[in-house]
């Protein structure tokens, strides 16, 4: 397995080496104002983010995102087991959420601009109603979609209300549920991008946005890289939580089909 | 951990066809079950105006306007054409952008599916630029272009590929090896097995990616109105902000929110047309 790791990794690594390649070469010495040589965007990326804006502009953005995010995924799963178990005030439902979620997320801002300010407080909540949509509506389906057979033998064995939820319902909505919150994590960042860029008060959208206004383009370009890195580095973190929340269906797919590429 | 996923799933699924779900495309309920819960349904829409009329008279109708003044405003609108134009334009944004995006992310992903050497030499590459927030190009984008359609069109596309062109991924990546196998003991043409095997069993994915590309497309689209001034229904709602025009300000957030409802609704019927043959659209499965 290790090895395998190993030896993938030219294979992997030569097509981002040869664009990185490219980039710097056509790049190099550039004078053009809005694209600047890659060395330099570099230059920039290194006074900018290590460690000068970290504190100020990166850690704000990372907690709105995670208050926003959290408050997204836990009512995201709440309501959905709720709704998920109860079918009829699903469907009684059904029109509202139709159209609560049709609302693009950022459509709200001037909305909650007027309700909540310019804090921290307007944007967990701009990120939380645009991200909550993808974990309430799969949750909704995945505990929808439980095997009846199981629910039947839970029942037979008499189980609790709570054990059949803990035992049967979650873990076998769990891959379906991920899969909402990985969507819901790139909306969330999204969105904190654009609920940044109006407030005053810091966070790495605002310093995106103040650096094209005062044209300094090559520090816009490090923060583009710098929000590419931030939004690499949240995924793999996702992606690790989800390999150990889902072992045991991992496992299990594998026994069932050999191992994919990706 | 209790052991869910058996082999007993498909079958067992395939043989209970008669839930059918209550969403929508699937068809109305006929007969007083159906009304009753139709009944139950604009209960709920009205509870829901209720609370924000509740909310509006609890923090005062200057925040936040009543039921009445936002559709007020919003018949004060459909009577302007600047508001019809706006909803036009991010329309048409929101088509080119999907348009283009289908044209690009569905033969690319589907090749890199396909090829084992491609697949994995642009893991990596797509990982990466998927990640990126799409909004951080506004700021190149309105250097580029100014507040403009192309300024917009930038965003979207940029943003809202990945998620079809990664089903496509999986889509190539996923077929039935057992098909392949009988394609090619039938000495299928490459063309019929493109167009017979290929194609089919790609659908579902391309269409579960569709949905999401359009989705997040519209998301975009008004992102990009929004923070750069292009043309179309993010800017109204921005301007009727800067004008402190709370019941037009809601108004536009309504109207947009139409326009996702129909997004969702024509994409739907783009699915159930496209898979009817699948037995998920058949069973009345989603």
């Amino acid at each position: 397995m290790m090895w395998r790791r190993i030896r993938s990794v030219p294979v992997e690594a030569w097509l981002p080496a040869v664009l990185l390649g490219l980039w710097w070469l056509a790049s190099a010495g550039s004078t053009d104002l809005y694209f600047p040589s890659l060395s330099d965007i570099l230059l920039r990326f290194r006074e900018d983010w290590f460690f000068e804006h970290v504190a100020t502009d990166l850690v704000p953005s990372l907690r709105v995102l995670g208050l926003g995010y959290l408050v997204a995924v836990l009512a995201g799963l709440l309501l959905g087991v709720a709704l998920g178990l109860g079918r009829r005030a699903e469907e009684a439902c059904r029109p509202l959420i139709e159209f609560l979620r049709a609302i693009p997320g950022v459509a709200l801002l001037p909305v909650f601009i007027v309700l909540f300010g310019l804090d921290t407080e307007m944007k967990v909540v701009l990120i939380a109603t645009g991200a909550v949509w993808p974990v309430l509506l799969n949750t909704i389906d995945g505990v929808r979609s439980v095997e009846p057979l199981l629910l039947d033998v839970a029942r037979a064995f008499r189980l609790s209300r709570w054990q059949r939820l803990r035992r049967i319902v979650l873990p076998s909505a769990g891959p379906q549920i991920f899969a909402g919150a990985r969507t819901a994590l790139a909306i969330a960042v999204i969105v904190m991008v654009v609920g940044e860029t109006v407030g005053g008060s810091g966070g790495i959208g605002y310093f995106l946005l103040n650096a094209q206004r005062n044209f300094a383009i090559t520090s816009m370009w490090a923060t583009i890289i710098a929000l590419g890195i931030l939004g690499y580095l949240l995924n793999v973190l996702f992606r690790i939580v989800e390999a150990v929340a889902l072992r045991w269906h991992r496992l299990q797919r594998a026994r069932l089909r050999p191992e994919g590429t990706w | 951990m209790t052991a869910v996923r058996t082999g007993l799933a498909t079958p067992n699924a395939r043989s209970a066809p008669t839930e059918s779900r209550g969403q929508i495309g699937a068809g109305p309920r006929r007969g007083p079950a159906g009304a009753r819960m139709l009944f139950a349904q604009s209960a709920v829409l009205a509870a829901a105006v209720c609370f924000w009329w509740l909310v509006s008279s609890r923090v005062g109708a200057d925040s936040v306007p009543t039921p009445a003044q936002t559709f007020r405003a919003l018949a004060t609108l459909s009577g302007q054409g600047d508001f019809w134009t706006a909803l036009l334009d991010t329309s048409l944004t929101w088509a080119i952008g999907i348009t283009v995006c289908s044209a690009v992310g569905i033969p690319v992903g589907l090749f890199v599916g396909s090829n084992r050497f491609a697949s994995r030499s642009t893991r990596f590459v797509f990982d990466f630029l998927r990640t990126i927030p799409p909004v951080a190009l506004v700021p190149l984008g309105l250097l580029l272009y100014g507040p403009t359609r192309e300024m917009v069109l930038l965003l979207v596309i940029s943003g809202a590929i990945w998620p079809l062109l990664i089903q496509s991924v999986y889509a190539a990546q996923q077929q039935e090896a057992l098909l392949s196998d009988v394609a090619r003991s039938f000495r299928l043409t490459r063309r019929s097995r493109f167009v017979d095997i290929f194609w089919p069993s790609s659908l579902p994915f391309v269409m579960s990616g569709l949905r999401v590309t359009g989705t997040i497309c519209l998301l975009l689209t008004v992102s990009g109105e929004l923070l750069g001034g292009a043309p179309g229904i993010g800017t109204q709602i921005q301007q009727a902000l800067n004008a402190v025009d709370n019941p037009r300000m809601y108004a536009g957030v309504i109207a947009a929110a139409c326009l996702g409802v129909a997004v969702n609704v024509l994409l739907g019927v783009l699915r159930t047309r496209v898979l009817r043959w699948h037995p998920s659209v058949r069973g009345g499965r989603r």
